[in-house]
């Protein structure tokens, strides 16, 4: 069936982008625009949201397999390269278009409060309402080339965001590697579009015609395909090796930190490969290297986030780490369990963001956790909330963090990947100590440093609508969980029935996902005794720890990674780009011709000096053209003859 | 109707010679030539509306015996191919003198009336010994404003442009009046009538040769990897105005001669050359975006920026096909209006601040958010960002080049890194960071100026939303050039 609803809901917020943005350059300043600009702001989105219920309050009366079309115009039509402006929602994009704008909305919300002081706020909520317009075009479009076109256009929103604060170069820096980094990750993403498009042989290039023509395509070619097209999701999934943007990306206000970096655009990579699901079934040594850089990303990101002392820093480690935990379930062919852990994901990730922001603004943007301390009694709600999200994301039982990645791990487990399941197991150890450590060292440890040096800080009171946001993500990491409930918990995993995507099938014993379950939850426990041990009854008190070696040091610094990528890429180049200005252009290029030029000034003078007035040198050249005229008629005629 | 193109080409000179002979003031001078290049613009629309895309071969022809003894004609008519690189001149002439309004310097409004006819002319030129008269006239207008108005060793660099173009078109000429003569060899008379041209039937061997001159023209003008040393001079030299017209349309007209000409005459031996034209615009894309990252001259910068985006236009000429030749097009006009805006915001950038070397700027955000905005978008196009009409383009070119080879496909996917690689960090050096001392007076876009980079803005943003209105207007003669060129090249073996 179609509808307009859908062009609608990915119209509003660029509508609501434009005319902020129009707005914000050509309206003089000085007139207090903010009123208007929350109206826009923040009605985009809460319109989009409630227009995304309807439609998929819609959807549900519909069969599981069937979805609601809704064509605009045809974007370009040469040759067989017919791309129409069209979008549809089914269960998957529905999934998708409920997140972005229900956590998206709120996002919005808790931003009013947070930029309200800032010069920027018109242009703030302009690239906002931009970039959420942007994803629901990734997430609602029809074809893969549509979907590029909201990719790119997340990646731009991004790259404006991160440098939001453009007075600072550091800020700037971040935001271009960011868009470079995604943009490598478009080569190899526009590289699998341009490939399959000239491999398939049917017409049109949406996705139901793809899918359906991937049978005339040779296996080692579409692995091929399959190989370019995620090598787009590690660039905007921020995996091995294209990760290093993510931490950097946090040097934008903390609202888009949440919405882009942790909710929404980060886990396109995720939605990317569940969308081509019919793709990566046909090649499925490809969705096992998917999940091994999943794994591995987890693993690194996990150990990064265990060093590092910037509240956001660590949170956006954490981010990369959960992302390799959706892209394991992807890899292996159980997209249904890698999109419930995004929704879940998208929940508390958003929640520990906008709580940490809550803390930076009420401490005068301080980032460095062994700061903050004891500030649990000071702020009761956002400590409450954040407890929350810490534990769903944790994986503590009821929480919906448990459901979600445990039942990632069960499949890992059960389908035989022992090994990518074990990576698993240690990771949400890892995640249990640091994120425990974030949350004792900020609101449950003692003060120290304040009690010493500064009588306890002044806290700004933060504005009513960054506090309630929090309570609806909240309840949001508590519930979640039990929409898809397995059923060895008596549930039927109703999310994952209706997502009806093309999962592969691995089942387990309940006894044994008893086992799985309670060992996780365990290990958890583990290091969440470790993190209380460390942090909140320390045996010296506690300081910023000085990291004496060398592994520490490392691992603090995330391996050298960006100096690498320095040392490898960006010098070279600029090096390469020196040598060209100073020596090919000018030296053999240019010089090459100038030396035609002497040459030919050459061959002149040479030729003047002939031309010498010189009497007896005159009579000398005659008598010797003469003569050998002579010789030659001698030799040529008289010979012949 | 088939005068309408003697008028839009000479038009300009017309208005330049009636002003001229009454010596004008300034005021009306400038209120002369915005209305011819108005009336240009109100002629070319209505040829657009005019034009037959289902029809095959040139529309709105007007040929005209001219020398009867040696079969010059004056030959003038318009494909889809020509009408694209014509809208765009037209569109762009207004836009200039609005940048160019409050200049008294008369000179350099009578130059750019004549600019506009040469540049004209050779699109709309099909007798040979015709198109290589605009071809060279052309290049006296720009010698001269470079030469009298340019800046930073501007009579160096003046030459060097002259003489590298001059020895180009020399090739070209020796080409041409040789085919002039083979047709009379063959057929008893003269003609340079590009069509006849077309059908000799040349011996391999000398058409070789032939379609070297051509080609030597054309890589110079273009200009492909090697022929370039006069690129970054010229940019660097060359007033705003002529600086937009060198970059917007004059390297174009390179293109469009290797593809009306090149193609359209030499399709029998054209494949010789396909390696190496291919290697040179590969190469050249991405060996110009390396150059382009430390220049510290603005102008350099997209000279080189320029130079890349040729080299890939030419990349999709040189691939032949469908999707390749149609974003070619596509990039040749989205291509025009981008670096039109940056380069003229360029020049804005240098009558406020009398610098462009990138380490003097810097913050101009911070006092000029408009400024900033417009700056940004432009080069964000130039870069290719979906939304805008050069990713388009690029994904055409793109998508053609992997129908020839997935290996080709990738290295031309390489594009999409190329601009990036400059782009971002020269936007990070000028316009963010805290304001440095040459722009702390930076005033923000005026009305003028705001309306003169509008018309390039929306044209973007509809080239890259709704390319569906555009390419109906171009893709059926595309896609008949391709098969008379396939047919025509498939004739030799």
């Amino acid at each position: 069936m179609s509808s307009s609803l859908p062009s609608l809901i990915v119209l509003l917020p660029f509508f609501g982008a434009g005319v902020m943005g129009f707005v914000y350059l050509f309206v003089p300043a000085g007139r207090n625009l903010r009123r208007f600009y929350v109206a826009v702001g923040i009605g985009t989105p809460l319109l989009a949201a409630l227009l995304g219920l309807i439609v998929v309050g819609e959807m549900l009366t519909l069969p599981a397999s069937a979805s609601i079309a809704s064509p605009l115009y045809s974007w370009i039509a040469i040759g067989s390269f017919e791309i129409d402006v069209a979008f549809v929602v089914d269960r998957l994009s529905a999934v998708m278009l409920l997140v972005v704008t229900l956590v998206g909305s709120l996002i919005h919300i808790y931003a009013v409060g947070y930029m309200w002081d800032d010069q920027g706020f018109g242009k703030f909520f302009a690239y906002f309402n931009f970039f959420l317009g942007a994803m629901l075009l990734l997430v609602l479009a029809n074809n893969p080339i549509l979907l590029f076109i909201g990719w790119e256009l997340v990646g731009l929103a991004s790259y404006l965001l991160i440098g939001f604060y453009h007075h600072d170069t550091a800020n700037i820096t971040a935001a271009n590697k960011a868009f470079l980094l995604n943009r490598v990750g478009d080569f190899g993403f526009v590289s699998g579009l341009g490939l399959l498009f000239a491999l398939q042989k049917q017409s049109g290039f949406d996705f139901a015609a793809i899918f359906a023509g991937l049978g005339g395509i040779d296996t080692a070619m579409l692995s091929l395909i399959g190989l370019l097209l995620f090598v787009g999701a590690m660039g905007k999934s921020a995996q091995i090796p294209l990760y290093v943007w993510l931490p950097d990306a946090m040097a934008g206000p903390t609202p888009v930190s949440a919405l882009i970096h942790a909710a929404t655009m980060v886990t396109a990579g995720v939605y990317m490969v569940a969308r081509f699901a019919p793709l990566y079934n046909r090649i499925p040594d490809v969705g096992l290297f998917i999940a091994g850089i999943g794994a591995a990303s987890a693993l690194l990101a996990a150990l990064f986030a265990s060093w590092q002392n910037d509240i956001k820093k660590i949170l956006a480690y954490s981010t990369m780490s959960q992302l390799g935990y959706m892209l394991i379930a992807v890899g292996l062919g159980e997209y249904s369990n890698g999109i419930f852990h995004l929704a879940a994901h998208a929940f508390f990730k958003a929640l520990l963001f906008m709580g940490a922001g809550a803390v930076i603004i009420a401490l005068h943007h301080e980032q460095d956790i062994f700061k903050m301390g004891g500030l649990g009694s000071r702020l009761p709600a956002v400590r409450r909330t954040m407890l929350v999200a810490t534990l769903a994301i944790t994986g503590i039982p009821i929480f919906a963090g448990f459901f979600s990645k445990d039942a990632i791990l069960s499949y890992a487990f059960a389908s035989g990947h022992t090994t990518i399941w074990a990576i698993g197991v240690v990771v949400a150890f890892l995640t249990a100590y640091y994120m425990f450590r974030l949350y004792f060292v900020v609101f449950v440890a003692p003060n120290h440093r304040s009690s010493r040096s500064r009588q306890s800080p002044s806290l700004t009171s933060l504005p009513r609508s960054m506090v309630w946001p929090l309570f609806v993500l909240a309840a949001g990491s508590i519930f979640l969980g039990f929409w898809n409930l397995p059923e060895a918990y008596g549930g039927s995993t109703w999310f994952s029935h209706e997502l009806h995507l093309a999962d592969h099938e691995a089942h387990l014993r309940f006894a044994k996902e008893y086992i799985l379950d309670g060992f996780n939850v365990l290990v958890a426990l583990l290091g969440i005794a470790i993190a209380y041990r460390k942090f909140v009854r320390p045996s010296h008190p506690l300081n910023a720890p000085i990291h004496r070696i060398a592994w520490q040091r490392a691992l603090a610094n995330t391996l050298y990674i960006d100096t690498l990528y320095d040392r490898l890429i960006v010098r070279p180049l600029r090096g390469i780009s020196n040598w060209q200005d100073r020596l090919i252009d000018p030296k053999i290029i240019d010089g090459s011709l100038r030396g035609l030029v002497t040459l030919y000034r050459g061959v002149a003078t040479q030729s003047a000096r002939l031309q010498n007035g010189n009497l007896r040198w005159y009579a000398l050249t005659f008598l010797l053209g003469v003569s050998g005229i002579s010789l030659y008629l001698l030799i040529a005629i008289g010979g012949a003859s | 109707m088939s005068v309408v193109l003697t008028w839009i080409v000479f038009l300009p000179m017309l208005f330049a010679g009636i002003l001229g002979l009454f010596r004008v003031r300034h005021t009306v001078l400038r209120a002369g030539a915005m209305l011819s290049a108005l009336l240009v613009l109100a002629l070319t629309l209505l040829t657009v509306v005019q034009f037959d895309p289902q029809a095959e071969g040139m529309q709105f022809v007007r040929h005209l015996p001219w020398i009867f003894q040696y079969g010059i004609t004056y030959y003038l008519g318009l494909d889809s191919l020509s009408l694209v690189i014509l809208l765009v001149i037209a569109l762009l002439m207004p836009l200039l003198y609005l940048y160019m309004w409050d200049n008294p310097t008369s000179g350099y409004w009578y130059n750019m009336l004549l600019l506009q006819t040469g540049v004209t002319g050779a699109v709309l030129a099909l007798d040979m010994v015709l198109f290589y008269l605009f071809y060279e006239t052309m290049l006296l207008p720009i010698f001269i404003m470079i030469g009298r108005y340019g800046h930073d060793w501007n009579h160096a660099h003046a030459m060097k442009i002259l003489l590298f173009t001059v020895l180009g078109s020399m090739a070209m000429l020796f080409a041409i009046l040789y085919l002039g003569y083979a047709h009379y060899n063959f057929y008893g008379n003269w003609s340079f009538a590009w069509h006849d041209l077309a059908r000799l039937p040349l011996d391999p061997q000398t058409a070789t040769w032939l379609a070297a001159g051509f080609l030597l023209a054309f890589a110079i003008k273009i200009p492909l990897l090697g022929f370039h040393t006069w690129m970054a001079a010229a940019y660097a030299s060359a007033p705003t105005p002529a600086l937009v017209i060198l970059s917007a349309i004059m390297a174009k007209l390179g293109i469009y001669g290797l593809w009306r000409f090149g193609y359209g005459i030499f399709a029998k031996v054209l494949h010789l050359y396909e390696p190496i034209l291919l290697a040179l615009s590969l190469v050249g894309m991405l060996y110009y975006a390396i150059h382009a990252i430390t220049q510290n001259d603005l102008r350099r910068m997209f000279a080189y920026s320029s130079g890349s985006h040729l080299s890939l236009i030419a990349l999709g000429v040189v691939l032949a096909n469908l999707y390749a030749w149609s974003g070619s097009l596509y990039l040749i006009a989205t291509h025009a209006l981008a670096s039109a805006g940056i380069f003229l915001m360029i020049g804005l950038i240098h009558q406020r601040t009398d610098t462009v070397q990138i380490d003097a700027l810097g913050g101009i955000a911070s006092v000029a958010p408009r400024f900033a905005f417009f700056f940004t978008f432009f080069a964000l196009s130039i870069a290719g960002v979906p939304g805008t009409g050069g990713f388009v383009a690029e994904l055409l070119i793109i998508i053609g080049a992997f129908s020839v080879h997935p290996w080709l496909g990738a290295a031309t996917a390489t594009t999409m890194l190329a601009a990036m690689l400059f782009v971002f960090w020269m936007l990070q050096r000028t316009l963010f960071g805290a304001p440095a001392p040459s722009v702390a007076t930076f005033a923000d876009l005026s009305r003028r100026e705001t309306v003169m980079l509008t018309p390039l803005v929306l044209l973007l943003l509809i080239t890259g939303i709704a390319p569906s209105l555009f390419t109906p207007i171009f893709t059926p003669q595309v896609q008949e050039m391709l098969l008379q060129f396939i047919h025509a090249a498939g004739g030799a073996s």
